[in-house]
C-alpha cells in the first residue's frame, strides 16, 4: 500500500485509507479504550478549575485523580498499541486486519509505554510554556510510529530509533499543524453535532429545553472540556495511522522497498 | 613416552572420525578436529558448547532490558502524575 515517495501529503493520503480499512472494529477498540483515559483529563481540569487558587490545599485530592488518570493512560496506551499494529497491518495488506492485530509483542508494547511516558510526563513539565501539547504529541505520534521496531526490551533502543526516525523533522512538524487545524475542525464539527442532536432531541414531548440549553452552552466549562475530549478522540485514529505510515514509509526509503515497489508497478502496468 | 604419542594420535574428532583429535573441548571434554575446534578467549570449544555460552550473555541481557525498560517506565510514569499536579496546581494558581 506504500503508493508515493516519503511527503506530508502521501502520508496524510495513504493514512486516510488505512484509518477506512481498520474503522471497525480497531477504532472502536481504540476510542472505547481512550475514553476512560480523556474523562479523567476532564475530570483533573474542572477540579483545578473548581479549585483556582486554593487547589494547593487538595493535594490528596489532585495525585488521586492523576494517579487515576495514570492507570487509564496505561488501558488507552494498549489500545493505541493495537490500533498501530491493525494500521501496519491495513497498510501491508491493503486489506481489514483481522484478530492477528491484537497480538501485540510485548517487547514493542514495553517500548512503547516506556517512551509513551517520557512524551506525557514532557507533555505536563513543558505544559505552562505553551509548547507541552505540541512537544508531547509529536513524541507520542513518533513512539507509536516506531513502535513495532522495538524488538528487544531495553530503555536505549527505543530512543535511539526515535532520534532515527524524527529526523524526518520538517515533515513530523508539517504532520503536527495539519492535526491541530484537524483538531480545530474537529471541535467545530464535534460541537455542531451535539447541538443538532439536542435540537432535534427538543422536539421531543417532554424535553426540558431550556435546561439543556444552559448546560450546553460555551459558558459551561465541562462542556468545553467535553468537547475538546471528543474532538481529540476523534482525529486520534488519523494521528496514529499518520505516525504510522510516516515510520513505514521513511523505512522503505532507507531500505529502498519504496524503489522496488515501484519498479514492480512499472513491470506490471 | 612413545606410547603416550601413539595413543593421542589413535583418539579421533568425535564428529569427524576420519579425523584425527586436534584439540579437547574444555566444556564437554569431546575430542575435536581443526575444523570442529573454536578458540574462545584462549579456550578450546566444541560449535554446540560455544553457541550455549554465547546465547547466555544474551539471555542475561534480555532479562536487564526487562528489568530496566520496566523500572524506567514506572519511574517516569510517577513523574508525570507528579509534574500533571505541579502544573496544574501552578496555572490554578495563576488564575
Amino acid at each position: 500500500m506504500i503508493r508515493a515517495p516519503l511527503s506530508t501529503t502521501s502520508v496524510l493520503d495513504e493514512s486516510a485509507a488505512v484509518v477506512r480499512a481498520t474503522v471497525s472494529p480497531w477504532a472502536a477498540l481504540l476510542l472505547a479504550t481512550s475514553i476512560p483515559y480523556r474523562f479523567m483529563q476532564i475530570v483533573f481540569a474542572d477540579r483545578l478549575l473548581e479549585l483556582g487558587s486554593s487547589a494547593s490545599q487538595y493535594g490528596n485530592l489532585l495525585r488521586t485523580t492523576a494517579d487515576i488518570t495514570c492507570a487509564a493512560f496505561l488501558l488507552s496506551l494498549i489500545g493505541r498499541a493495537v490500533y498501530a499494529r491493525a494500521c501496519r497491518l491495513a497498510s501491508q495488506s491493503g486489506a481489514a486486519p483481522g484478530p492477528e492485530a491484537l497480538r501485540v509483542p510485548l517487547t514493542a508494547l514495553a517500548g512503547y509505554v516506556f517512551v509513551a511516558s517520557i512524551a506525557e510526563a514532557v507533555t505536563y513539565l513543558l505544559f505552562i510554556t505553551g509548547l507541552g501539547i505540541a512537544v508531547g504529541a509529536i513524541l507520542s505520534g513518533m513512539a507509536i510510529g516506531t513502535m513495532e521496531l522495538n524488538t528487544e526490551p531495553g530503555i536505549r533502543g527505543p530512543l535511539r530509533r526515535l532520534a532515527r526516525y524524527g529526523g524526518n523533522s520538517r515533515i513530523v512538524v508539517a504532520l503536527a499543524l495539519v492535526f491541530f487545524c484537524a483538531f480545530v475542525v474537529a471541535l467545530l464539527n464535534v460541537a455542531t453535532l451535539v447541538s443538532v442532536i439536542f435540537s432535534l432531541a427538543s422536539t421531543v414531548g417532554g424535553w426540558d429545553a431550556a435546561r439543556w440549553h444552559m448546560l450546553l452552552s460555551i459558558h459551561n466549562r465541562r462542556y468545553v472540556l467535553m468537547i475538546i475530549a471528543g474532538a481529540l478522540l476523534v482525529i486520534e485514529p488519523f494521528w496514529i495511522a499518520a505516525n504510522v505510515l510516516l515510520v513505514r514509509k521513511a523505512g522503505a526509503a532507507e531500505t529502498g522497498d519504496d524503489l522496488r515497489v515501484w519498479f514492480e508497478e512499472l513491470q506490471r502496468s | 613416552m612413545n606410547e603416550a604419542m601413539n595413543r593421542a594420535a589413535a583418539r579421533r574428532c568425535a564428529v569427524h572420525q576420519q579425523r584425527p583429535a586436534f584439540a579437547v573441548c574444555m566444556q564437554c571434554a569431546k575430542t575435536l578436529c581443526q575444523e570442529c575446534a573454536t578458540q574462545w578467549d584462549g579456550i578450546w570449544y566444541c560449535a554446540a558448547c560455544l553457541s550455549t555460552r554465547r546465547a547466555a550473555p544474551a539471555a542475561k541481557s534480555r532479562v536487564g532490558g526487562w528489568i530496566a525498560v520496566i523500572a524506567a517506565s514506572l519511574l517516569i510514569l510517577f513523574l508525570s502524575t507528579r509534574f500533571m499536579v505541579w502544573t496544574g496546581v501552578l496555572l490554578a494558581g495563576l488564575r
